[in-house]
This record gives C-alpha cells, sequence and structure tokens, in this order.
C-alpha cells in the first residue's frame, strides 16, 4: 500500500509536469497580459505586452495580441495630431480584438476603407459606459486631437452604473495567488475548458447547503428581479448620468450599437436628444455568413469586416 | 454517480483508504462499509430508487434459500418461479409498462378502434435496473440449478448485488464469481491495484475522449438527418460505433479497475468487438457477460444449437429478439436484435457459427491476412448498419435516416456544431483503432509494453487527449444508464 501511494505521488507529479511541458510546446493555452490601473485610475492593460489569445479546446482560435504604449491591444501606437485624420473605437472585448491577430483588427479594417486615417482602438474586456467616458474623459487632451470617437454600447450590460468606479473584482485577477497561477499554462488550460467547473459547483452546492435555511427565512433582496420596463428607465438615467458627469460631444462621438438588443425607449431618446448612433443589426440580419464565433460569443471575422464596413460608411458620409 | 463526475474523483479515494485502512480487520464490516458506500453512490442519483434495490435483494436472498431447502423439484421450481416472477414484474413496471400500453393502443387502432393514452404513467426508469435485477435472478437460477448454494449473510449477498463498480451498468455478475470473492476476506496486492489504476486510465480516454467528443456529432447528424449528405449520415453512424463502444466498454473498464482497486475481479465485458470476423464472434466480444447471462439461461433450457433445424432458428431468434427487448422498451431495439439475429443465421445453418472460438486477428502475426481483414470490414460494416435502429429515437426515424443515405440530395461538407475541426475527430479514431489492434490480444492490460517509457509517453498522451477532448458543455452521462 505504501509503495501504491508513494508511487501515485511521484506519477501525478511527473504526469502534471510533462501536461505542462507539453501545453506549453503545442501553446494550448492563452497568454495572460498583466492589467494595470494607471495614474488617472484608467483600468487597462500593462503597456508593451505580446502574446496569443487562443480559445476553445485544441486551439480552435488562435490569435496574436501586441498591447501598445498606451495599453491597448493595437498594432499602431495612438499619437494623435491635429494634422491628421484619427478615430478612436472606445469598446469591450469585441473592439479589443483578442480573437483576431492584432494587424487584422476592426481599426486596420477601417484604415483599409479610408485612406489617410488612424484608427485607435481602446477595448478592454469588461469596459462599460462608466469605463469608456470615464476613460475619455481622464485622456481629453488626447481625445481632443482625435476627430471621430465611436463608442460601442452593448445595452444589455453597458448601462448598469451610474458612476465610475474601480472595478476591484478584475483587478483583483492581478492578485499574487491569480499570477502564481496564470504561471502554469496547464492550469491556465484546463480552467480555459472547464475542468475546474465541478469543482466550482460542488462549493456552491456545499454553500447553499450550508446556507439553505438562512436563504429561506430571508429574501435576497438583490434576487427580487426588477421589471423589463423599470430596467429600461433604470438604463437610460444612468446613461444619462454619466454623460452629465463625463461629458459628451455629440458633434464628435457616436455609438455603436445593435438596435436588435437595444429597448425602443432608449433609441428613442437618441434620436430625440441628437445623439448620433451605428446600427449594425442590419447589415448582420442581411449577411448569409454567421457574424460570430461559433464557440463563442465574439464577432469572427466576417461579423468585424461588417462593423469596420458600417463604421467607415458612416465616417465617410460625415467627412464628405 | 458518475464515474466521470467529480462526485465520484473524491468519493473513490475516501471509500478506498477507509476500506483498506479503518475497516480491514474485520471482513463482517468491511463489506457492511461496501455495502453502505454502494447505497451512497446510488442514492446519490434518487434516494428512492434504494428501495427497489433493497426490495430485489431481499426477496431473491430468501428466496435463494427456499430454493435450497425445498425438498421437492417442484417446489423448488415454485420458489423459483417467485423469483424470476418478482424481477420480471419490476422491469416490466418500471422499463416497459408505458411501452406496452402504447403498442396496444396502436395495435387496436390498425383495426379502427381510437384509445386515448390514459393508462400511461409518468415513470422514472431506475439507473440500472436491468443490470441488477439480472444479477440476482441468476443468482435463484444458479441454485435452482445446484450451481452454487445460497449465503446465509446477508450483507455479503446485498453487497453482491449493489457493488458499486458494476451496479448500474455492468458487467453482469454472476454469484459464483463475485460472492465468493465478497464472502472471503481480500487482500490488498500492488500489482492488482496498479492494473485496476490503468484500467481506468484507459476507460476514462474510452469515455471522455473518444464517446464524449463524439456524442455532438452523432447526435446533430441524427436529429437533422434530413439535411446532411449522404457522406455526412454515413460518417454519423461510423461515429455511432465507436460513441457506444467508447462509453459501454469505458465504463466497463473503469468499473473492472475500480473493482481490482478493492480487491475483487469481475468477469469480462468486451474484448475488441470491432476485430471480430463474423456475427457469432461479435457477440461473444461484445457485452460478453449479457450474451452468457442469455445464453446461460435461456438459450440452452430451450436446446440452444443442438435442437433440431428449426428449433435452432427459433431460439436464435428468441435470443437475439429479447436481447433487443432487454435494452429498451422501444421497437427500435427489437428491429435490431432481429437483423443480428438475421446476420447470425447464415453462421447457424452452414455451422460457422462456432468458428474463431479462443483466436484473435494476426494470432501470431503482426497483420491480419487479407481474408481476415475483409471479414472484420464486413462484420464491423454489418454491425454499424444495425446501430441505426439502436440509436434511433424510432422506427420511422431509423428508416428514414436509412433511406436518407441513398436519395439525400446535399453535398455541402459536414461543420462541427460547435465549430470543431472535423479531422481531430478523424484522427483520433484512427489512433484509436491502430492502439486497441496493438493490444488486441489481452483486453485486461491495456498497458502492457515492457519498457517503462514508452508506458509512461502513453500514460501522457491518453491525458493530453483528455485534456484536448474534454467538453464541459457534453452530457456526460453513460448511453447504457437507460437500459
Amino acid at each position: 500500500m505504501k509503495k501504491l501511494f508513494l508511487k501515485s505521488i511521484l506519477y501525478s507529479f511527473l504526469f502534471l509536469l510533462s501536461l505542462e511541458v507539453l501545453v506549453r510546446i503545442f501553446h494550448l493555452a492563452k497568454d495572460n497580459p498583466t492589467r494595470h490601473l494607471d495614474e488617472y485610475k484608467v483600468e487597462k492593460w500593462q503597456p508593451n505586452q505580446q502574446g496569443f489569445s487562443v480559445t476553445g479546446n485544441r486551439k480552435q482560435n488562435f490569435a496574436e495580441y501586441r498591447i501598445n504604449q498606451s495599453g491597448y491591444n493595437s498594432y499602431r501606437e495612438f499619437l494623435p495630431t491635429k494634422d491628421k485624420i484619427e478615430i478612436a473605437i472606445v469598446g469591450d472585448s469585441f473592439i479589443e480584438g483578442f480573437h483576431q491577430d492584432y494587424y487584422n483588427s476592426i481599426g486596420k479594417k477601417i484604415e483599409k476603407n479610408l485612406s489617410k486615417t488612424e484608427v485607435y482602438e481602446y477595448g478592454y474586456a469588461g469596459y462599460d459606459m462608466a469605463d469608456q467616458l470615464h476613460l475619455i474623459h481622464q485622456y481629453e487632451r488626447q481625445f481632443d486631437l482625435i476627430d471621430h470617437v465611436v463608442i460601442s454600447l452593448t445595452y444589455a450590460s453597458d448601462l448598469t452604473r451610474n458612476t465610475y468606479e474601480v472595478v476591484q473584482d478584475r483587478l483583483a485577477l492581478e492578485s499574487p495567488l491569480n499570477r502564481l497561477f496564470k504561471k502554469s499554462k496547464l492550469l491556465v488550460y484546463s480552467k480555459s475548458i472547464g475542468v475546474f467547473d465541478p469543482l466550482k459547483k460542488l462549493i456552491t452546492r456545499l454553500k447553499n447547503f450550508v446556507q439553505f435555511k438562512s436563504q429561506n427565512e430571508t429574501k435576497n433582496p438583490n434576487q427580487i428581479s426588477t421589471p423589463k420596463n423599470d430596467m429600461n428607465i433604470i438604463y437610460l438615467n444612468n446613461f444619462k448620468n454619466l454623460v452629465t458627469t463625463y461629458g459628451y460631444d455629440k458633434n464628435r462621438f457616436t455609438l455603436l450599437l445593435d438596435a436588435r438588443t437595444t429597448s425602443p425607449m432608449f433609441l428613442s431618446f437618441l434620436e430625440e436628444n441628437n445623439y448620433s448612433y451605428i446600427d449594425y443589426s442590419q447589415a448582420f440580419e442581411a449577411s448569409n455568413h454567421p457574424t460570430s464565433l461559433i464557440y463563442d460569443q465574439h464577432w469572427n471575422d466576417h461579423g468585424r469586416e461588417i462593423i469596420a464596413y458600417q463604421i467607415s460608411k458612416y465616417l465617410k458620409e460625415k467627412i464628405n | 454517480m458518475l464515474f466521470n463526475s467529480f462526485d465520484f474523483i473524491l468519493f473513490l479515494p475516501i471509500v478506498f483508504v477507509l476500506y483498506w485502512f479503518l475497516f480491514y480487520k474485520k471482513l463482517k464490516i468491511q463489506n457492511l462499509f461496501l455495502l453502505l458506500s454502494s447505497y451512497f453512490f446510488y442514492g446519490f442519483w434518487d434516494w428512492r430508487f434504494l428501495f427497489l434495490i433493497l426490495g430485489s435483494t431481499i426477496v431473491d436472498f430468501f428466496v435463494g434459500q427456499a430454493i435450497h431447502s425445498s425438498p421437492t423439484r417442484r417446489k423448488k421450481k415454485s420458489w423459483l418461479r417467485i423469483s424470476i416472477l418478482f424481477n420480471i414484474a419490476l422491469l416490466g413496471f418500471f422499463k416497459y409498462y408505458n411501452f406496452f400500453i402504447d403498442s396496444w393502443i396502436d395495435l387496436v387502432s390498425i383495426f379502427g378502434y381510437q384509445l386515448q393514452s390514459t393508462w400511461t404513467l409518468k415513470i422514472i426508469l431506475p439507473v440500472g435496473i436491468s443490470f441488477y435485477t439480472f444479477q440476482t435472478m441468476s443468482y435463484s437460477l444458479d441454485i435452482y440449478h445446484k450451481k452454487i448454494s445460497p449465503t446465509k449473510d446477508f450483507i455479503s449477498f446485498a453487497t453482491f448485488v449493489s457493488f458499486f463498480p458494476q451496479l448500474v451498468a455492468g458487467p453482469i455478475e454472476r454469484a459464483s464469481n463475485l460472492l465468493p470473492q465478497i464472502l472471503n476476506k481480500r487482500t490488498f496486492t500492488y500489482d492488482q491495484a496498479v492494473n485496476g489504476l490503468k484500467l481506468i486510465l484507459w476507460g476514462f480516454f474510452k469515455k471522455l475522449v473518444i464517446a464524449d467528443s463524439l456524442a455532438p456529432i452523432v447526435d446533430d447528424i441524427f436529429d437533422g438527418y434530413i439535411h446532411h449528405s449522404p457522406t455526412t449520415l454515413i460518417m454519423g453512424v461510423f461515429f455511432f460505433a465507436f460513441q457506444i463502444y467508447g462509453d459501454f466498454s469505458g465504463y466497463s473498464d473503469i468499473a473492472i479497475g475500480t473493482a481490482k482497486l478493492f480487491g475483487i475481479e469481475l468477469s469480462t465485458n468486451f474484448k475488441f468487438p470491432y476485430f471480430s470476423r463474423n456475427i457469432a464472434d461479435f457477440w461473444r466480444r461484445w457485452h460478453i457477460s449479457l450474451s452468457i447471462w442469455f445464453r446461460d439461461y435461456l438459450y440452452i433450457p430451450l436446446g440452444g444449437s443442438r435442437a433440431s433445424t428449426l428449433v435452432s432458428i427459433r431460439n436464435v431468434f428468441i435470443i437475439f429478439l429479447v436481447s433487443g427487448f432487454w435494452h429498451g422498451a422501444n421497437w427500435t431495439f427489437i428491429v435490431w436484435g432481429a437483423i443480428h439475429a438475421l446476420l447470425f443465421l447464415p453462421l447457424l445453418l452452414t455451422k460457422n457459427n462456432r468458428n474463431h472460438l479462443h483466436t484473435n486477428i494476426a494470432q501470431n502475426t503482426l497483420l491480419p491476412t487479407i481474408k481476415e481483414f475483409v471479414q472484420v470490414l464486413t462484420t464491423f460494416c454489418l454491425v454499424t448498419l444495425s446501430w441505426i435502429f439502436f440509436r434511433a429515437a424510432s422506427l420511422s426515424h431509423a428508416w428514414n435516416y436509412l433511406k436518407a443515405i441513398f436519395i439525400n440530395n446535399q453535398h455541402q461538407s459536414y461543420a462541427h456544431p460547435s465549430g470543431y475541426r472535423m479531422i481531430d475527430y478523424f484522427v483520433i479514431i484512427i489512433f484509436f483503432i491502430v492502439y486497441e489492434y496493438c493490444i488486441r490480444k489481452d483486453e485486461r492490460k491495456p498497458f502492457n509494453f515492457k519498457n517503462k517509457f514508452v508506458r509512461f509517453l502513453i500514460y501522457c498522451a491518453l491525458l493530453l487527449a483528455i485534456l484536448l477532448f474534454y467538453d464541459d458543455q457534453t452530457d456526460r452521462s453513460f448511453i447504457y444508464f437507460q437500459f
């Protein structure tokens, strides 16, 4: 029995070591860039990092990223001047584009459509409207030099806050323990394919079991659902509040949204108050090919082409 | 509790340690612990199922003793009938009740009577009921045929019925094999435990890499067969052949391996069935414990193949139809059984059904002969064709699927429902076939290579494959649980 235990431990160690090596050799796990909170309390990536983003089992999506000096994934540096035409796209992971090679990004596609234009992609996974307007507000000088700013808006998730605060949960991903965890590519890969999900579920089950009584006695106020109409009013008020707090240049700023998933009330508000927006819903619906990755909700190359075309078309009209 | 669940990964080492360290000294306590662990394992699905297994255990425990102590053959037979009736009634109610009602309604509707299905009930099929009822029945039958004597130790008998590694999907154990191992003190041996762990690894590979990765493709193709090309439909059933083999033989390997950790040897259930040279050979290699059960308790008592030709043909049909019906309350399984009976018949009539009894392909050579290769390929194609009926939801589904293979006009290539590369699946199947060919002589030793380094590389490759093909979105229950 002792021999079995000792050999099991030895073999387990050797297996883990070998798998770690194999995962690294085949580059199955994504590289995790380091997060960073700058002096303006803007959360972004630590500047000047490079690596590969991997999605799905067996490297279903493999793309290279490059974090520039400004802390965003882009092939170019963000150096706006008064002489050139610059466009900024501010948004979440869809704009950040870790699912594409950085030299084939939405920005690059727009640059191909619009000559003599530089496109700066301020994309960061998890950004909502508060993050985005706070970023523009904090980097006002830089953004004042940019001719057009396109702000991506996912209605269902981007207007849940009415003021900016640092998202501690995201930054907690940079805790010493998490950093240590990320050093093992085997762990990163296993986590990404859901190997640890049963463990998490078990912990949740145990927690629920322990808290069963108390949960039954007092209902968690967060669990009380808010009617859809009320949510729309809250989102609208949040938008108004954010715009008032951080400023919004209606002449230069344009929202990028999907009208299919945006409340009609919110769209009416935008139209009545002269907030311009690009709606890509019709273009997506008219597409004969899928616009998002199959195993991931993010846009695929075709989807990104459509987005780039929609932005280019809108800006061409606006510039002319 | 599923073998491939996190719950089992926690459960197994805890039970293993307690079994060998805390409850090792007294056999009765060790058996009681094994029984409680098995009930915990089984009750994890639904604790109400425990009453059924307990009922079946109690009935056969006392019936076994009654058969043994009955003075006359007539009385013995009466007691045996009680056991068989009770177990068949359990199966009949929980597994076949709705089927019979629906079939009756369908039958009378042919004659113009329209009945409403008000008699059908919402019955949950208890997991593994077909397996443990057969196991308990075999105990009473063996006592009746004087092959074994009944035990007076209820705890040991209940442990025999509910031994958790093989409780829900076999191998269906005979009392003559398993019960003495439970009644006698087990000793831990390093080699047995290591062999057990190796079989568990091999079983997990078959289940997680072969079966689970093919399952979404098979489901997708069978559900939307109208929209797929003939090539895709053939691929669908080809993948199902490997899915069901990986699923069921993987389960059996994990079961046999787990039992070894507890010092118990279970019967072999699979012997590389896709290397069979004819259908008779296939049935000596596929779900062996069930085939033997039917052979010993149904086929031979009916006269087997030693009776007249007509009776032999009747017996073949009975055994295959019953075997098909055992799999599920659906006409598809009965037709599946009938197809196998038809495929078996030429062998019986030409007296070739007992060929290749104790040999493998390429028994003493590296490669098979052309004849062997053609035989294996033909058998595989026939078996795979029959799987259409096994997999389909209904007879019309199976028939339409079969028809679609010949008449569908679609030509577009197939894309995985989750976007994965299709080539990966062909590569892993080819590797699997080649590897199984290499180990074809001993199903109990999947890593029987002398060189330690080679063995270690294979372990690493299997673990890597598990990581590469692991999909947390897949329904990971075993196909045979529904039987």
